[in-house]
């Protein structure tokens, strides 16, 4: 197998639903040995996740689950017998990172704290997500990622002024959240490599959402303004810096839009000849940024009219050619099946699983010249690997794997 | 303590594309020297402003993302001062750009030219595109790329509530933010490669791609049943339309409740604490103690009903008490915060999330911002300094990177 950054990092995963397997993908891509310990009991809900391929749920169809589980293992493991738990801390003794996402305090009442852990592991790099982290009164509170993006104030800062927050239709803090902890987990390791020390790290959800609205406290804090006045949030037109026009525009079809920013009065005159020089945009109100501002209501409709009979994508080629920052509003569909970009960079590609077939992935992102991350296998079923990991990783005999998985320590 | 990166040394050539990815390293120790032209550029340009008075050091958005960042000015105009980036850059073990593709490499001052003499060198580009393929020369903002990549057609309105509203961007330069996590990783990945074999190597960072990756169930549903989920007012796009989350309370402001005692020991207390309140009396009725019917989606009366008497519970409290109540009783509520509203929620307090710096405007009288995305036990994140004045250490970097005398 090709060397990869991660190569030789095992990685004992205890995580499950979106945020923990978002940070393990990362590291599997990079060539982490990633070991999903999974629960018959307690199945990860996300292996029942909609979409699925087929009519009901098999704990191996769901093409939600296949996404964010790509280039793992998965074994099955009884935590409640005491043999199953003595197994998983055979795993931690053999695991470089041990990473988990459950509600903080689970891990502790499996008394498997850091100190614990340590005491299996001197060296290893334990790293927690939970909504509000392992200190702080409310530490047992819990979070979905809409919770945490409600709570940091994202949810807010998205959303037509006058109307409910719109927020984010998607959980944006699972995916953040998990990126930190990717982040935290090779900053842990840097560490490790140099100094032989390993750590525990401790990442709150809510917090790695607040940490993304650093001007927006600052305004408040220097100048004393809250996103909660009138006119805020202001939908697509622009916070920081106020320029105009800054909007999406409806174009030609059902429910097409193009987002369309012009940076200053060159960007405006370019976009002005790319209209084909129409009478209004030549008014003097508009020429200068301030007068955009302030006649935006004119400006957006003049505008819409303009893109209505359009196509999003013309619209944008005809903008980006003239140096027009100009983007189509795309759905998953038009990324995977048009954008001409994301295609010429070869950035769709599929790998086999017995349930779903040829399953769709995205690419590795950010691109490494020399060590790419991979796709190497689609999601694994659930404890595809038991057998693979215990005799193989952990040494067990075969009489020995027998002898537990009759007594349920594999399940 | 010290940060893990600590002996790092990164170049950074960004504005407000790429300037998270050198706070991140900066943050966790590593040395990040900002490289700017004589104006300060966009990112010193962008407000809100300490008292709404521009000026390059009064940036409130360049105070909070370069934290722990030393700033050196260099005239690009001028053959010295391209001289100088070029030795800046061989002393560096990371190069963090946003340039055009291919602008840097033109001047002889990209990576081209560098990694021959320095083989180590990790050189991360971030651009909106990537480096090739036909929309690489094409400019974007954060909403153009949220736009592209696909975020915003998961957000935005129920026709109820908004009548033919377009997708909505979510604001503070999300799409930004998502391509320099992506960059860091990458960044990271490269230095423990380098770490093993001493090798460095070329980092292409398309923010596009970067905001593709991070839209949850759209590409499953895709890949799986080619179908495009749909936009609904403050929660998740879906294939169909689902069950609301957002409920107005007492004082107008917005809940965000999903799942009502989903087992039954969490029903309990629940319904307990309703009928404390005087509302669901009649949730004693068998018809609702088993699970299945209480949950939403299922279209049975009981969760009906459930549903109508939460919404008349939360228009009777105010939003912070609902979150409380229903988090003391393991329920995952929110309410929806404005950002700085947080600073009044004593939990952060507990945890020492928030930091102090003081800038121009402010000397004297610290103000507070958001501090660490992680705790590290042995490593922690730390602010060393805040966000360089213009030029502040020009002389002091190029003395200890380069060895120049002043």
């Amino acid at each position: 197998m090709t060397e990869l950054p991660l190569s030789g990092v095992r990685v004992c995963d205890l995580t499950w639903v979106i945020a923990g397997p978002t940070a393990t993908r990362i590291l599997a891509d990079f060539g982490a040995e990633v070991i999903r310990v999974e629960h018959g009991q307690a199945a990860d809900p996300i292996r029942f996740g909609r979409p699925i391929a087929g009519e009901r749920p098999t704990l191996n169809n769901s093409g939600f689950f296949n996404y964010f589980n790509r280039n793992k293992k998965s074994v099955l493991l009884n935590v409640r017998h005491p043999l199953g738990m003595e197994v998983l801390h055979r795993l931690i003794a053999v695991s470089d990172v041990v990473i988990e996402n459950f509600s903080s305090g689970v891990l502790e009442s499996w008394g498997l704290d850091y100190e614990a852990m340590r005491a299996i592991n001197p060296r290893v790099i334990s790293c927690s997500i939970s909504g509000f982290g392992h200190t702080g009164r409310d530490r047992r509170f819990t979070t979905w990622g809409p919770t945490a993006q409600a709570l940091s104030g994202l949810t807010l800062m998205s959303g037509l002024p006058g109307k409910p927050p719109a927020g984010w239709g998607y959980s944006y803090l699972d995916h953040t959240a998990g990126y930190y902890a990717a982040i935290a987990v090779m900053m842990a390791l840097h560490h490790r490599n140099r100094t032989g020390e390993g750590q525990a790290i401790d990442i709150a959800q809510v917090e790695t959402g607040m940490v993304l609205t650093g001007p927006a406290v600052l305004d408040f804090t220097v100048n004393g303004r809250s996103w909660l006045r009138e006119g805020m949030p202001p939908g697509n037109r622009a916070w920081e810096p106020r320029i105009a026009p800054h909007n999406t525009y409806p174009c030609a079809g059902e429910d097409r839009w193009v987002a369309i920013a012009v940076r200053n009065d060159t960007e405006w005159e370019a976009m002005r000849r790319a209209m084909g020089e129409a009478g209004w945009a030549a008014d003097a109100r508009f020429a200068a940024n301030a007068g955009r501002l302030a006649h935006e209501d004119e400006l957006d409709a003049r505008i819409a009219e303009w893109t209505r009979e359009r196509d999003a994508y013309a619209v944008m080629q005809a903008l980006q050619a003239a140096g027009v920052p100009a983007g189509v509003c795309q759905t998953a569909g038009d990324r995977v099946e048009r954008d001409p970009q994301l295609q010429a960079r070869g950035w769709w590609t599929s790998m086999p699983h017995p349930e779903l077939g040829e399953s769709g992935f995205d690419g590795v992102a950010p691109r490494l010249s020399r060590t790419p991350g991979t796709n190497r296998t689609a999601s694994p079923l659930m404890g595809e690997h038991t057998f693979e990991v215990m005799t193989g990783t952990l040494g067990m005999s075969a009489d020995e794997y027998a002898e537990r998985e009759a007594m349920g320590v594999f399940m | 303590m010290s940060g893990p990166l600590a002996g790092l040394r990164v170049l950074e050539l960004c504005g407000p594309m790429g300037q998270y990815a050198g706070k991140l390293l900066g943050d966790m120790g590593a040395d990040v020297v900002k490289v700017e032209p004589p104006d300060g550029g966009e990112a010193r340009r962008v407000g809100p402003f300490a008292d709404d008075v521009p000026g390059p050091d009064r940036s409130l958005s360049f105070w909070y993302w370069n934290t722990n960042k030393r700033s050196t000015v260099l005239d690009f105009d001028r053959e010295e001062d391209r001289e100088t980036w070029r030795r800046l850059v061989s002393a560096a073990d990371i190069v963090i750009e946003d340039r055009r593709p291919g602008e840097l490499d033109a001047a002889g001052m990209g990576y081209a030219a560098a990694a021959p003499g320095n083989p180590g060198l990790i050189w991360c580009a971030i651009t909106p595109f990537g480096q090739d393929g036909p929309w690489a020369q094409f400019s974007a903002t954060d909403m153009v790329s949220l736009a592209l990549g696909g975020a915003m057609m998961m957000n935005g309105y129920d026709p109820e509530d908004a009548p033919g509203a377009p997708p909505m961007r979510g604001h503070g330069d999300q799409g930004y933010a998502t391509g320099c996590h992506y960059a860091v990783q990458g960044i990271l990945a490269a230095l423990l490669w380098r770490g093993r074999t001493g090798e460095g190597q070329f980092i292409d960072c398309s923010v596009h791609e970067a905001v593709s990756s991070t839209t949850e169930v759209a590409l499953p549903y895709w890949f799986t049943q080619q179908v495009n989920v749909i936009r609904q007012t403050g929660r998740h796009a879906a294939a169909s339309r689902t069950e609301r989350w957002l409920q107005r309370a007492a004082d107008g402001r917005w809940t965000l409740i999903f799942g009502v005692g989903r087992d039954n020991a969490s029903w309990k207390r629940i319904k307990e604490w309703f009928q404390s309140k005087g509302f669901g009396r009649q949730f004693d009725a068998p018809r609702f103690d088993d699970p299945a019917a209480r949950q939403p989606g299922r279209g049975s009366p009981e969760a009906a009903e459930i549903f109508a008497e939460l919404q008349k519970f939360i228009a009777a409290h105010p939003a912070e008490e609902v979150y409380r109540g229903g988090q003391e009783r393991r329920q995952a509520w929110g309410v929806v915060r404005s950002p700085e509203e947080n600073l009044a929620d004593p939990h952060w307090e507990d945890r020492g999330f928030w930091v102090e710096v003081e800038g121009e405007g402010r000397e004297g009288q610290p103000v507070r911002m958001p501090g660490a995305p992680y705790r590290f036990s042995a490593t922690p994140w730390a602010l060393r300094r805040p966000a360089p004045k213009l030029g502040e250490h020009t002389a002091e970097v190029l003395r200890e990177w380069l060895g120049f005398e002043t």
